[in-house]
């Protein structure tokens, strides 16, 4: 049993096996590049394909046949005679001969050979290497990350299977001429699939394409509702950054980071760089669920090359910021705090009016100069939390605290600027040791890495109580670490000589 | 070899006269042309002739009617043009020449093979 085409040669209909479909489609192909240089290659090829349907006629005719097989179109095309006959017998005999010979490659996955899909076989044809180093490769770039999860999957998808013996033979390079063929039959392609693993996935993809396409095709459906809801918020995201320009929202964190003067070219070149997948997702969940292409190539490649673009303009952008962050810089100051044999650590939550604040409220600076404000955020979200305290045993019996204000910058004095631009301090008021909530910035500038820490020092048997909302900003010590009464707002610490512990257990611990 | 490439250079020398005399006969179709031309052993393969027809007919020597066929599609009938006939008249003329010119070389060689001495007139 064998499948049968119709085709339409000369203007009949023809029934023909599909081998010798191939073998015909070759020859005729052959025929087309030969006289291709010639004025009225139409013309000799329109004859030759008359002359070949009416052979076919006789065939049917004389041996009572309904179907085309090798043999025929094997006689016909020898009576026909080969492309080598017509340059024997012709007199430009000279042009076409060294063309013919280098069969482009075409990209097809090898079912043949295949582990899972047959993307690997069918790249190392491609590439004319052996198919383990691809292999080797493609494990690798599982293993890193697994991001060749989802290239395997690309691929399968977008490579076409090598289905016919002239795919098979284009997918090896191999000349698609006669020659070729009758390699092809002397050396016919084994399937030399290895095994279960490859049948399985033969099977998932069958299953994919078949049944499967229904599921397929409502996860493409889904993937466009989500791309198209992506791209909708991206552009009100953009949008709405390019409104808030000059509001403060630029310079709170992640913002921040961005020179004011790059903030338009980032923009955009996120943009590209973001939408574009996207929207390139979004047409291929197209192409999937409705089995049309929705762009042609040129505006593909249109789309390829605004991306590269917006990456490029994103990577500059990024690689230059980055080289704001390059030194670091700090520098300290040591205050000495009056000495009592206990200290309250709190977080003030009033601070002064700044005139970010003004602006950001709309109220009249000069009407409320001088006068706090209670923030109510539990924490300001200008920047990540850049607050330290250390307590740690003095060696004398001074108390002191050393501020320590660190930041980065292009260069050396760049980051000292920067860290000399931080506004953060802590008032002693008796044992009160009063902190801001967060550091702030004396000018608006950017988010470099600005850090503060602090480090008390005090001597042995000072009991430092710290307030709960406090201990966040702790090193190492926190709220729930120590026990403390029921509702209690802080919790009380003993410095000892092996340095600042829980005031229970370091009393406990001397006790026995 | 050498003798393969002249017997080539020979029939592709001659196929072109024989084509437009088989045409001379009056409208014909490509297939009955091969058909002639293999009885008289002077084509290999049907493929050659097609190029030939359609350079002759651009040339102006030869054209063609389509001719609606029992079965299949129509056929293209070839005819010879005055040119045509012209150009097989000058032909003709030359292949007269030719085939004398032979007959002569051929005679000369037999009689020379016989009496050497003639060859000296």
């Amino acid at each position: 049993m064998k499948k049968t085409l119709n085709i339409n040669i000369g203007n009949s209909i023809v029934h023909i096996e599909e081998d010798a479909y191939e073998i015909l489609t070759v020859y005729l192909n052959e025929v087309k590049f030969h006289f291709a240089k010639n004025a009225d290659n139409f013309e000799i090829v329109t004859d030759i394909e008359n002359r070949i349907a009416e052979m076919f006629a006789d065939i049917f005719l004389v041996n009572q046949k309904q179907v085309i097989s090798i043999e025929d179109v094997q006689s016909v095309t020898s009576q026909m005679g080969s492309v080598k006959d017509f340059q024997s017998e012709e007199e430009e005999q000279e042009d076409v001969t060294g063309a013919h010979t280098s069969q482009v490659k075409k990209l097809y996955r090898d079912t043949d050979q295949a582990v899972i899909a047959g993307v690997c076989a069918g790249l190392a044809h491609y590439m004319d290497i052996e198919d383990r180093w691809v292999r080797l490769a493609a494990i690798l770039t599982v293993l890193l990350g697994g991001s060749g999860v989802l290239a395997y999957i690309v691929l399968w998808v977008m490579i076409p299977k090598a289905e016919t013996r002239s795919e098979k033979m284009a997918m090896r390079g191999e000349e698609a001429n006669l020659k070729g063929f009758a390699n092809s039959y002397l050396h016919p392609f084994v399937n030399q699939s290895r095994g279960v693993l490859a049948e399985a996935f033969e099977l998932l993809g069958r299953f994919v394409n078949g049944t499967g396409k229904i599921i397929f095709k409502v996860i493409a459906l889904l993937i466009i509702i989500t791309a198209v809801l992506g791209l909708i918020s991206l552009i009100i995201a953009i949008v709405t950054l390019m409104g808030m320009w000059d509001t403060d929202l630029v310079h709170n964190f992640p913002f921040s980071i961005v020179n004011d003067e790059y903030f338009g070219m980032v923009t955009l070149g996120a943009l590209l760089t973001a939408g574009i997948p996207l929207l390139a997702l979004l047409l291929f969940a197209v192409r999937v669920a409705f089995t049309s292409r929705p762009i042609n190539r040129t505006f593909s490649f249109v789309l390829l090359i605004f991306w590269i673009t917006g990456l490029g303009i994103t990577i500059y952008h990024v690689a230059k910021i980055f080289s704001e962050f390059k030194e670091s810089a700090e520098f300290s100051q040591s205050t000495e705090v009056k000495p009592y044999s206990t200290y309250n650590l709190i977080i003030d939550r009033t601070r002064f009016f700044s005139k970010e604040d003004s602006t950001m409220y709309n109220i009249d600076p000069g009407k409320y100069m001088g006068r706090k404000i209670l923030t109510d955020r539990e924490d300001t979200f200008d920047m990540p939390r850049n607050v330290s305290l250390s307590i740690v045993k003095s060696d004398n019996e001074r108390v002191i605290m050393s501020q320590n204000y660190s930041s980065r910058g292009k260069t050396f004095e760049d980051a000292l600027r920067n860290a000399q631009n931080i506004q953060y301090s802590f008032v002693q008021q008796d044992s009160l040791l009063t902190f801001n909530p967060a550091l702030q910035l004396k000018r608006v500038s950017n988010w470099r890495d600005q850090e503060v820490e602090f480090v008390l020092r005090v001597p042995v048997g000072t009991v430092v109580k710290i307030s709960k909302e406090f201990s966040r900003y702790l090193n190492a010590y926190g709220y729930w670490d120590c026990d403390h009464e029921e509702g209690s707002d802080f919790t009380e610490w003993l410095m000892t000589n092996d340095g600042i512990k829980c005031r229970h257990e370091a009393i406990s611990g001397t006790d026995k | 070899m050498m003798a393969e490439n002249t017997q080539t250079q020979m029939r592709k020398g001659i196929l072109e006269y024989c084509v437009l005399l088989i045409i001379s006969k009056g409208e014909i179709y490509a297939s009955d042309i091969i058909a002639e031309l293999k009885s008289a052993k002077l084509l290999v393969v049907e493929g050659t002739l097609y190029p030939l027809l359609t350079r002759l007919k651009n040339n102006g020597l030869l054209s063609y009617n389509w001719v609606e066929s029992t079965s299949g599609p129509p056929r293209k009938y070839y005819v010879l043009t005055t040119e045509g006939t012209g150009i097989l008249n000058q032909l003709d003329y030359t292949w007269n020449e030719l085939s004398e010119a032979i007959q002569t070389a051929k005679n000369v060689a037999d009689k020379q093979s016989t009496n050497p001495i003639n060859l000296k007139k």
